[in-house]
């Protein structure tokens, strides 16, 4: 099974040089991962649950340090820098989950700001900001809500602005339709699409949604039993 | 107009609540523990000091008008603080655990007694209160309770070990359990300690939520629970002061002073630095495993 390297850009968003991964419990579940992610550029993950795709985007959003190996984010070395560098890092990337991980005792407003709160910033300073980013997901109406009252999808689309709320560089979405049904999927994925496209973020979604898929033409990574391999069959690649 | 900013911990839940009254019962326990041990032994030490300096003289073939004269000197001597002859109907009643009641037969040679309260840090005034009833030629014998007060002594260093020994493992053992039932209601919160992470919030900003939340709810919990202690406290000084009679002598004086509220003031606070640390460490080591 061959490693991916594209050819992408002088300086990669995201890159991975021989980057393994070990759990205590469970052993290795990535070998010897090679990945370029250029700015800008829009990628679905894929693969069977279990291939490792979770714990990759771990990496990536800075929750868990490899085994072996050496990652770069925006052309610098995570294993060099300090937590309090790692933090600053931290913001320039969005994260979405599949489970959401809202904070319930906060309203769909508080929830979005928070990444701007933790960062020192007063409320009004982001007040205007937040709210067009909420109407911009399609919430403007629900700014106030507290999260246990929102639906599945309306809560998936209040992380998704809470992960764009600090005009992230990288956005990493980790199953963000697993918990939504398939046309609130479809209209999550044309926000992505939109924002990759109008913004320039570098996207990366985890996905065993293939019919989702189909829908994008951009390249899709499979993960195999914790190896990167390059899919062609769904997307004419990057 | 601002919005206004939520905390960004949750007011409370039931593990909280669980958690207060853990530190509330135990914070209770150790204050009334350490105040019970302090004024036990400032009672037993006053009580040993009593003893100690109590001086029985036992006045044979003397008449009262005689022993009083003796009583006047003695009572004059620098280091005596009061001397008294008994009454018959107190000697009768130092009598009746022996001679049974009905009273003593009228013309039944008693001796006469003299209580002495001696200042002992100012000398023993056994040799002086010997040289008064030579002189007064009385013959009598004077009986210190020196020896006796060496055992009461002795008691008291042994009982002053135990109660430091209780108290201090009964405080250990507060500690240790509000530094453990903080990490597992923390170790609930990991979703958050997560979120915040991922938003881009520096270890020290997570950390220091929680060891402001746990601080707070640690003192206000051990404050309740040192209140609590001192109520206990009062009631059981109260208790003690009413009573009367011959039982008020084996009851404990117990009372409250200076070191007493720094005891009632340090329990919330202790409680607050156990619970703040272990809650810094548990969100540090629930950091440490990420990047």
């Amino acid at each position: 099974m061959s490693q991916l390297r594209p050819d992408f850009s002088d300086e990669p968003a995201v890159r991975l040089d021989g980057v393994s991964l070990a759990y205590e419990r469970t052993g290795e579940v990535l070998t010897e991962i090679d990945l370029n992610l250029r700015q800008g550029s829009f990628t679905f993950l894929t693969g069977p649950s279990g291939a490792g795709k979770s714990s990759l985007l771990k990496l990536m959003y800075l929750a868990h340090e490899p085994t072996r190996g050496a990652i770069r984010l925006f052309g610098r070395q995570t294993h060099e820098m300090k937590r309090k560098q790692l933090a600053a890092l931290r913001r320039r990337i969005g994260v979405v989950f599949q489970e959401f991980r809202l904070l319930e005792h906060l309203s769909a407003f508080e929830n979005v700001a928070l990444p701007l709160r933790v960062a020192g910033q007063k409320t009004g300073q982001y007040q205007n900001e937040v709210i067009d980013l909420l109407r911009w997901v399609g919430l403007g109406e629900r700014v106030d809500a507290l999260t246990p009252s929102l639906s599945g999808g309306e809560q998936q689309r209040v992380a998704i602005a809470r992960a764009l709320i600090n005009k992230p560089d990288l956005l990493i979405a980790d199953e963000p339709t697993g918990n939504v049904d398939p046309e609130m999927g479809r209209k999550i994925l044309r926000l992505f699409a939109e924002l990759n496209k109008r913004v320039g973020t570098t996207i990366l979604i985890a996905t065993h949604d293939l019919s989702l898929i189909r829908e994008f033409d951009v390249p899709v990574l499979r993960l195999s039993n914790g190896l990167l391999v390059r899919d062609v069959e769904f997307g004419s690649g990057g | 107009m601002n919005r206004r900013e939520s905390p960004l911990l949750p007011k409370t839940d039931a593990r909280e609540a669980a958690l207060f009254f853990v530190i509330g019962a135990l914070c209770f326990l150790a204050a009334l523990a350490a105040l019970t041990t302090r004024g036990t032994y400032k009672a037993a030490q006053a009580w040993g000091a009593q003893i100690e300096g109590d001086i029985t003289v036992v006045m044979r073939d003397s008449d009262r008008r005689a022993a009083e004269a003796a009583a006047e000197r003695v009572a004059g001597l620098v280091n005596v603080i009061d001397a008294r002859v008994l009454s018959r109907d107190e000697v009768q009643a130092l009598l009746e655990p022996s001679l049974g009641p009905g009273g003593l037969p009228e013309g039944l040679p008693i001796p006469m007694l003299m209580v002495v309260q001696a200042d002992l840090s100012r000398g023993d005034p056994s040799a002086g209160i010997e040289r008064i009833l030579d002189d007064l030629s009385i013959d009598g014998d004077v009986a210190g309770n020196a020896g006796y007060a060496d055992n009461v002594r002795g008691a008291l260093g042994v009982l002053r070990m135990v109660a430091l020994s209780i108290v201090a493992l009964l405080s250990a053992t507060a500690i240790a359990v509000i530094a453990f039932a903080t990490h597992a209601a923390l170790l609930a919160r990991r979703d958050i300690v997560e979120v915040l992470h991922l938003s881009g919030a520096e270890d020290r900003y997570i950390s220091g939520l929680f060891e402001r939340r746990f601080w707070v709810l640690a003192i206000q919990a051990g404050a309740g629970g040192a209140l609590a202690a001192l109520m206990t406290t009062a009631l059981i000084v109260f208790t003690g002061s009413s009573a009367q009679g011959a039982e008020a002598q084996l009851l404990p004086r117990l009372s409250l002073d200076f070191w007493d509220f720094v005891i009632l003031l340090s329990t919330p606070v202790m409680a607050g630095i156990a619970a703040r640390i272990a809650a810094r460490a548990t969100v540090m080591a629930s950091l440490k495993d990420s990047l």
